[in-house]
């Protein structure tokens, strides 16, 4: 198997040799790092400051609750204020932040459902195409196969294009099955085949909107 | 090593927090300096907590003082250009995750819309589809169309040039040859296929077959 990162594996430590390489790895790491950091500041309520300088001397830095407050506090050697307004500033910014973790959480928690959602449905798509040779890529067909599965294909978009003037036409009122945006284009799909009558009211809907997480039967 | 997911909120019970602390600490100062050493660059971090009366840093007092004078020199603008808190850092965060899980859906969604494309070719019906899914298998059903018409124009075009080729070579043995060999294997196969279609056609209901229209 080509590892595509270097992940897992043992690193040296000393400077990259590979100029290209040394700024991917800068870009990842300082990101990383920096993920870290936030994480233990949330965890464990301490007060942190890093700085980097990128390899074309750029800085990039990241403090909790801020850089400016973290060095001043280093410098002076001053224990936090201690004052009433502080307090509540300080209070407000934790609760921005809690908030903001929450966020964090659903929409990776989120993501991972739909990776296994993706592995699951590759896998099926595997397992169909040993078994069918019309799931195969199309690169992958031959010419008389591509004729066979264009001739059905054609003949299933006929019975598409029909069923859909069916619900059209027996819908009545609005249409139930509007997802989430309403701003969207309508996706036009074939007036040639004798498609919609334009004349009735069309749903309006975004191709990348659409029926997330639903399942299709 | 824990391998569980641990909650991204405040740790409430004290003892574990603290040892989460120096866990992670320690974790990050090897992570600064991992950064620093592969990629040749300057960096310092200082961590306060009250676990300790004095700040830890890295990677010395001097090293940070060092750095330190190194960011303060530079004017007000640069520094703030790429400095982050909690806030912006993990707004950044949301925001990229984000758009990774709306590209997932994406995604998703065509390999559903092309896994029903596929049953739907062998029989099952259009009965269960409301219009949004009529829609995106309509427009699956073209893509697919849409390829398979692009690869034929490669395939006339290969044999023209073959031909083409062949003509242009005279009647040698080579180009002969191997014009015929593309021939009989494709009628070999137009054999095969036929054997087949006949099959699934005399099958009814057969869920292997392919299913044709009326």
């Amino acid at each position: 198997m080509v590892r595509k990162s270097r992940g897992r594996q043992k690193v040296e430590m000393v400077k990259m040799s590979k100029e290209s390489n040394l700024q991917v790895t800068f870009s990842k790491r300082r990101s990383g790092l920096f993920k870290k950091a936030s994480e233990l500041s949330t965890l464990c309520g301490a007060e942190i400051a890093i700085i980097v300088f990128s390899p074309g001397n750029k800085v990039f830095s990241f403090g909790h609750p801020g850089v400016e407050a973290v060095i001043d506090r280093y410098i002076t050697r001053n224990p936090p204020q201690n004052s009433g307004t502080m307090h509540l500033i300080e209070a407000h910014r934790n609760a921005t932040v809690r908030e903001l973790n929450m966020q964090l959480t659903q929409v990776v928690n989120q993501s991972e459902i739909e990776k296994k959602r993706g592995e699951e449905l590759s896998q099926m798509r595997k397992a169909g195409q040993s078994q069918c040779w019309w799931e195969a890529p199309i690169e992958e067909l031959t010419l008389p196969q591509m004729e066979q599965l264009k001739v059905s294909l054609e003949g299933l978009k006929k019975n598409v294009t029909k069923q859909a003037q069916k619900l059209l036409i027996g819908n009545s009122g609005p249409p139930q099955f509007f997802a989430s945006s309403s701003s969207g284009v309508f996706f036009p799909y074939d007036r040639k085949a004798g498609g919609f009558n334009p004349n009735m009211v069309l749903p309006q809907y975004d191709y990348n909107n659409l029926g997330y997480g639903r399942g299709f039967f | 090593m824990t391998r569980k997911k641990v909650k991204l909120a405040y740790i409430t019970n004290d003892s574990a927090r603290k040892a989460t602390f120096k866990k992670r600490k320690k974790g990050l100062m090897k992570k600064v300096s991992e950064l620093s050493t592969l990629c040749g660059i300057e960096a310092c971090a200082i961590i306060c907590s009250p676990y300790d009366a004095q700040p830890e840093v890295w990677p010395s007092p001097l090293g940070v003082q060092r750095v330190l004078s190194q960011f303060q020199k530079l004017p007000e603008m640069e520094q703030s250009k790429k400095m982050m808190n909690q806030e912006s850092f993990l707004r950044q965060r949301i925001t990229k995750a984000s758009d990774n899980l709306k590209k997932q859906r994406k995604d998703n969604r065509e390999k559903e819309v092309t896994q029903a494309m596929f049953q739907c070719l062998t029989g099952k019906s259009l009965q269960n589809l409301n219009l949004m899914d009529l829609n995106d298998l309509g427009w699956m059903i073209d893509q697919n169309l849409k390829e398979i018409n692009k690869r034929f124009g490669t395939f006339q075009t290969a044999t023209t040039s073959q031909m083409a080729a062949a003509s242009m070579a005279g009647p040698s043995g080579e180009h002969a040859s191997q014009r015929a060999e593309v021939q009989t294997f494709e009628v070999k196969n137009d054999n095969m296929q036929r054997q087949q279609w006949i099959v699934d056609f005399l099958t009814p209901q057969e869920p292997s077959g392919i299913w044709w229209p009326g």
